[in-house]
């Protein structure tokens, strides 16, 4: 396999490309787009590199459409990649739902600019953490990854590819402006050097037959490939486990949405990623996630010169949500700061992890810059 | 060091920034490159930031710069307040008047007798900058150009690079 873009070397690439080749490299051969600032250089990479490994890059009529398409492309069997930003977020939470229901493996990338409404196109925030959770409506569960970097935007590409294909769900990747466009040295390993992981095609007519099932007892079932022989029913309603549509009982429901959230949430060790700065005698903590990350490592190190017990939890997966772990910090820490580039979003999760076992205090900045080191480092020490 | 490159729309501030991080990719160094410009495609400020490190870079954007590279009035005015006490200004004398110590000449100038092209301006400062700091190699950023410039463009743009270059070292 050749590639329209050197590996095993290192390049010096915006977050965008990063995310365009990471998603090629995982195996990503279908993405459908409609653009919009700050995420339109994924597309245009992938407009560019998708005839190139004999993908296709189509442009939609809208972000609905958009993501329609995508899960029409994984029924097929591609792997498959939508990116947008929060005005196109918004568009396609009613599908994102549709995939979690249908449990079907997509990627969606969401670049965050401020808002809401058209708000600050070119400027970074970090305002749709909550609805990239809770954005579809319903009871639901899937996985939402955030990178602070360049190099992360890309790993994390690779990683949501992964559990996409591993767990049959919609994983949303959640960036924003800054690192989408900010270049930085990234290592674009060879393709051996890389894990990939293929969802679960059934092993005969019998798991054909339960597209829905359960028949490995890890909650997923594995999934039949349109126009692979088997008959294959996809509804966004309550289902069974053949797929037929059972609209009133409730013992098939709870058992689906269960199940939808039990092949997570037995798996949250392996979905879960964060990174620990300096926390073994921290008293005081910091819990970040994305590109605030970085000035509170900073911020940190600036409070340790000045003598302050500072760490840092670096949230790489913000949901599911590790409210134990937070809660076991939350014991060993005197109080815990949350910034973040909104009102107070991951302050919420963290509040409710924390349990009351520490003060949570939240830094927001908003209007389009990331908060500097040592706005976060006056915060702490008043 | 925090270098930031100012100037107005069109002068390829941008591009300079890019190329200049590339060149520092290329010597292995840590390196990270934002731009800030107006919505203006022509006239508006437009600001590119290159941190540049031996170690891993946490910073996001250029909060004190080490050195200022300054192509017009407008990108001057916007960010003069960014550049440390110590630290060094390089100014386009022709477009800039600055309010405290510097060095430079008039790169728009030595671009048009140099290539006949104004716009390689930016290619100028560049070598200007390279040869006053040494903050990556003449080598590296000649392999950097070849690598980001219009196919075509690449002998014209090293020759300006190549002539800030000499200016700078004088």
């Amino acid at each position: 396999m050749r590639y329209p873009f050197p590996v095993g070397k290192s390049d010096f690439i915006q977050g965008d490309e990063a995310i365009a080749r990471a998603a090629i490299l995982a195996g990503c051969r279908f993405y459908a787009g409609y653009p919009i600032t700050p995420a339109s250089e994924i597309f245009e990479a992938m407009a560019l590199y998708m005839p190139l490994v004999d993908g296709v890059s189509i442009q939609m009529e809208d972000e609905i459409g958009s993501i329609a398409a995508i899960i029409g492309a994984s029924w097929a069997g591609a792997k498959a990649m939508t990116a947008t930003s929060g005005p196109g977020f918004s568009l396609m939470q009613e599908n994102l739902g549709y995939a979690v229901m249908t449990e079907t493996p997509i990627v969606v990338v969401d670049v965050q600019r401020g808002g809401p409404s058209t708000g600050q196109p070119t400027l970074p925030a970090q305002g749709d953490i909550m609805q990239s959770i809770w954005g579809t409506h319903g009871d639901h569960m899937l996985i939402v990854l955030s990178p602070s970097t360049v190099q992360e935007a890309f790993d994390l590409t690779i990683k949501a590819f992964n559990l996409a294909e591993k767990y049959r769900t919609p994983v949303v990747l959640l960036t924003d402006a800054e690192i989408a466009h900010m270049r930085e040295r990234v290592y674009i390993p060879n393709p051996d050097e890389i894990e990939i992981v293929n969802r679960k095609l059934p092993a005969n007519e019998e798991e054909a037959k339960l597209p829905f099932g359960d028949p490995h007892g890890d909650g997923v079932p594995p999934m039949p490939i349109f126009g692979k022989g088997y008959r294959t029913y996809v509804t966004g309603l309550t289902h069974d486990e053949r797929g037929r549509p059972k609209t009133v009982d409730a013992e098939i429901h709870e058992m689906l949405i269960r199940r939808i959230f039990r092949k997570i949430l037995d798996h949250k060790d392996e979905i879960i990623s964060y990174e620990k700065f300096m926390l073994e005698d921290a008293e005081i903590a910091i819990i970040s996630t994305g590109i605030v990350s970085r000035s509170a490592i900073r911020a940190v190190k600036v409070l340790r010169e000045r003598g302050v017990k500072a760490g840092l939890l670096k949230l790489n997966t913000i949901w599911p949500f590790d409210f134990e772990m937070i809660e076991e910090l939350a014991e060993q820490v005197r109080k815990i700061y949350v910034p973040e580039m909104n009102m107070g979003q991951l302050y919420h999760l963290v509040k409710e992890g924390a349990n009351g076992k520490a003060e949570v205090e939240l830094i927001a900045k908003i209007g389009g810059e990331v908060h500097t080191p040592i706005e976060i480092v006056e915060k702490v020490v008043g | 060091m925090q270098i930031r490159f100012a100037g107005i729309g069109g002068q390829g501030v941008v591009l300079a920034g890019v190329i200049l991080g590339e060149a520092a990719a290329i010597e292995g160094l840590n390196v990270l490159q934002t731009q800030d410009y107006s919505s203006a495609s022509r006239g508006g400020h437009s600001i590119a930031d290159v941190i540049i490190s031996k170690e891993p870079i946490y910073d996001v954007i250029v909060t004190k710069a080490d050195v200022l590279v300054a192509l017009h009035q407008l990108g001057y005015d916007t960010v003069k307040d960014s550049l440390k006490e110590d630290g060094l200004l390089i100014i386009e004398t022709d477009l800039v008047r600055p309010d405290r110590d510097y060095v430079g000449a008039p790169f728009t100038r030595i671009a048009e007798e140099t290539t006949g092209l104004a716009l390689t301006v930016n290619m100028v400062a560049l070598g200007y900058l390279v040869a006053k700091t040494g903050v990556v190699k003449k080598e590296s950023v000649e392999e950097a150009i070849k690598r980001r410039v219009p196919k075509g463009t690449e002998d014209i743009n090293i020759k300006a690079f190549r002539a800030g270059f000499e200016e700078g070292s004088k």
